[in-house]
């Protein structure tokens, strides 16, 4: 017996004619067993044409390259540049700029704001005509045996023979100032200055000097600005965005 | 055409486009034959000093009961706005240390604040993704809230920041975490302008600053989370003028320099740059020096010669004043006296040039000019 063609002539009974379903001639298991059709494959259009977007976007980025060359072609080196640049700071004075040692102008209408820092009673320390003055009398203002990075006399009251702090509380750390009440805190790039931090901060790993306040939440979602790794900083964005402080908050 | 033959074309589209750039940055360097520091060098350029009493804390503004993280200079009168974590805008007047507004803003998390050219209102943004413009001449209730007179809403992340376009009162731009640009016309509240975004040629990451130009305010600069700045015509949307590359990670803060031919920027990567936008070079690289990782620049203002460059550093309290011309740190102003105690998130020059006003996460501002006349002995 052979198998029922699909469609539409089928041998047997199956949906022939009068519906006479019931021959006993076709035993059921001579008849194969029900295949629903499998859904039609619809094509991913979202899918092909986000990349062609991709791709329009990419080909636009290369006709505006190339159009980027031909212009560097014809560009004027850096050296130009940095002649203009030379040529307008100088041509034009600066109010933040000290002018001539002697005789100073005032400094516009903020002169008369910062007149009185002066007038408070202040000791001076003058080395070679420069001059600095302080509020307390430092350890070491001495024009003839200061020992300060560049040769300037202290200026604040604290100085060893490695280098002058200006602040009061600090302390010398490595050849370095450094202001911060822990000296292991202090990490020492010796440019002037300190940084005081922990390493472990720095380099964004968990770390217990992280001090993100996590308390408030806010009801609505935002998409969280970039985030900084912080033990207990988190962006949830799913119904509550419960730590802004993420971004340095 | 298949979605294979299209991911063909993608693949083939990419290696193009990295072929392009990198044949493009190979002939920047070449015509990269000196930098500003090394010009001005060979110039024999007398480098800045600085005394200890030069440049003084005059003003301490105290009022912020949060982390101050924005803050703008009106063009004239002297009066500053800043942006606070407390969630509060509080316009002061610089001379007398006095506030004249403190406004309780409807969402507490504001990054951005400005003064419009006209001093009358002020504008503001955060994580609510809407920009908020205030009057300052409505009537505060008791709570110090103050309706707002116009919300502009559309973008689809946070406002990082907003300027107002120079001399007009009606535009303003701003930035925001969903990639783009935005130039509204406030009157109406509506987008004139979108620059960036999904199918346009812009940002693909964050943008986080912008300055406009002072001299032709057509033109704008951004900065970005993906690295890079870009200078936009604001008649001209679908595209970035020019991208400006070299920094190696987010780009914090931009600015203008005073010539308007010229930008600085500062990063994540610890570093300023300077960029030419006429020629799109990077003229010039302010690295501190020093070993340890690099301190993100947060924000960067320029004095009216341009001679100066001061840079907030997210670390301690350090604000390091540059010498354009030579490259080197002349001050810090985290160790002049009266300093702040906390890191530096923004700073800005008054309009004459004759004063600097920082803020802080210490939750004060801090006003720098000089400290009058000085006797030579």
């Amino acid at each position: 017996m052979s198998a029922p063609s699909g469609g539409g002539g089928g041998g047997g009974g199956a949906g022939h004619g009068g519906g006479e379903v019931s021959s006993s001639a076709l035993a059921p298991s001579s008849l194969p067993p029900p295949r629903p059709k499998s859904p039609p494959e619809y094509p991913d259009l979202y899918g092909k044409r986000r990349e062609a977007a991709r791709v329009q976007m990419l080909e636009r980025e290369i006709g505006f390259l190339e159009g980027e060359i031909k212009f560097v072609e014809g560009v004027q080196p850096a050296s130009r540049c940095c002649k203009e640049v030379s040529d307008f700071v100088v041509a034009n004075s600066d109010p933040m700029i000290p002018a001539q040692r002697k005789s100073r102008r005032s400094c516009r209408f903020w002169k008369w704001l910062c007149g009185p820092c002066l007038s408070l009673v202040s000791f001076c320390c003058c080395c070679q005509s420069k001059c600095s003055c302080h509020l307390k009398k430092p350890k070491c203002c001495s024009c003839t045996s200061c020992s300060c990075i560049g040769s300037k006399c202290c200026d604040g009251s604290c100085c060893s023979s490695i280098c002058c702090c200006p602040r009061p509380s600090c302390s010398c750390f490595r050849g370095c100032c450094c202001s911060c009440p822990d000296l292991s805190c202090c990490i020492p790039k010796c440019f002037r200055s300190c940084s005081c931090a922990r390493p472990s901060c720095l380099s964004k790993k968990k770390s217990s000097c992280c001090s993100c306040n996590c308390k408030i939440r806010w009801s609505s979602c935002f998409r969280c600005p970039k985030v900084r790794l912080c033990s207990c900083c988190f962006c949830n964005c799913k119904n509550l965005c419960s730590n802004p402080c993420c971004l340095a908050f | 055409m298949s979605v294979s033959d299209l991911k063909e074309r993608h693949a083939v589209a990419t290696e193009t486009v990295n072929n392009l750039r990198d044949r493009l940055r190979q002939r920047r360097l070449q015509l990269l034959d000196t930098d500003v520091a090394r010009y001005s060098a060979a110039q024999g350029r007398t480098p800045v000093s600085f005394g200890a009493t030069d440049l003084v804390c005059c003003r301490t503004l105290q009022g912020h009961t949060g982390k101050v993280y924005s803050l703008d200079w009106t063009s004239e009168r002297n009066r500053i706005v800043s942006a606070s974590q407390d969630g509060r805008l509080i316009v002061w007047n610089a001379l007398t240390s006095q506030k004249t507004h403190a406004i309780k803003l409807p969402c507490a998390w504001v990054m951005t604040c400005a003064f419009s050219p006209n001093g009358q209102s002020v504008a503001c943004g955060g994580l609510d993704s809407v920009c908020s413009i205030f009057s300052l001449s409505s009537t505060a209730d008791k709570d110090g809230t103050v309706p707002v007179s116009r919300m502009l809403s559309g973008h689809k992340g946070y406002v990082s920041c907003c300027q107002y376009v120079p001399n007009e009162d009606a535009h303003l731009i701003t930035s925001s975490g969903d990639q783009t640009c935005i130039l509204w016309d406030v009157t109406t509240g509506l987008k004139t302008s979108v620059f960036g975004g999904e199918f346009q040629s812009g940002h693909t990451a964050d943008v986080l600053s912008v300055s406009i130009s002072g001299s032709n305010p057509n033109s704008f600069i951004s900065g970005s989370c993906d690295s890079t700045a870009r200078l936009w015509d604001s008649r001209a949307a679908s595209r970035a003028v020019r991208t400006f590359h070299g920094h190696e990670g987010d780009v914090n803060t931009v600015k203008f320099f005073p010539d308007g031919n010229r930008f600085g920027t500062g990063s994540d990567d610890g570093t300023c740059r300077l960029y030419d936008i006429r020629t799109g070079h990077q003229l010039q690289v302010y690295q501190p020096h020093g070993d340890g990782e690099n301190v993100p620049v947060t924000s960067i203002a320029f004095s009216v010669s341009g001679r100066l460059l001061f840079a907030g550093y997210a670390s301690n309290n350090t604000c390091y004043v540059w010498d354009t011309l030579l490259g080197e740190v002349v001050l810090d102003l985290g160790l002049q006296q009266d300093s702040h105690k906390n890191r530096i998130s923004c700073l800005g020059l008054s309009a004459d040039g004759s004063a600097l006003c920082t803020g802080s996460w210490d939750s004060n501002l801090k006003i720098w000019a000089f400290g009058g006349h000085r006797r030579v002995i």
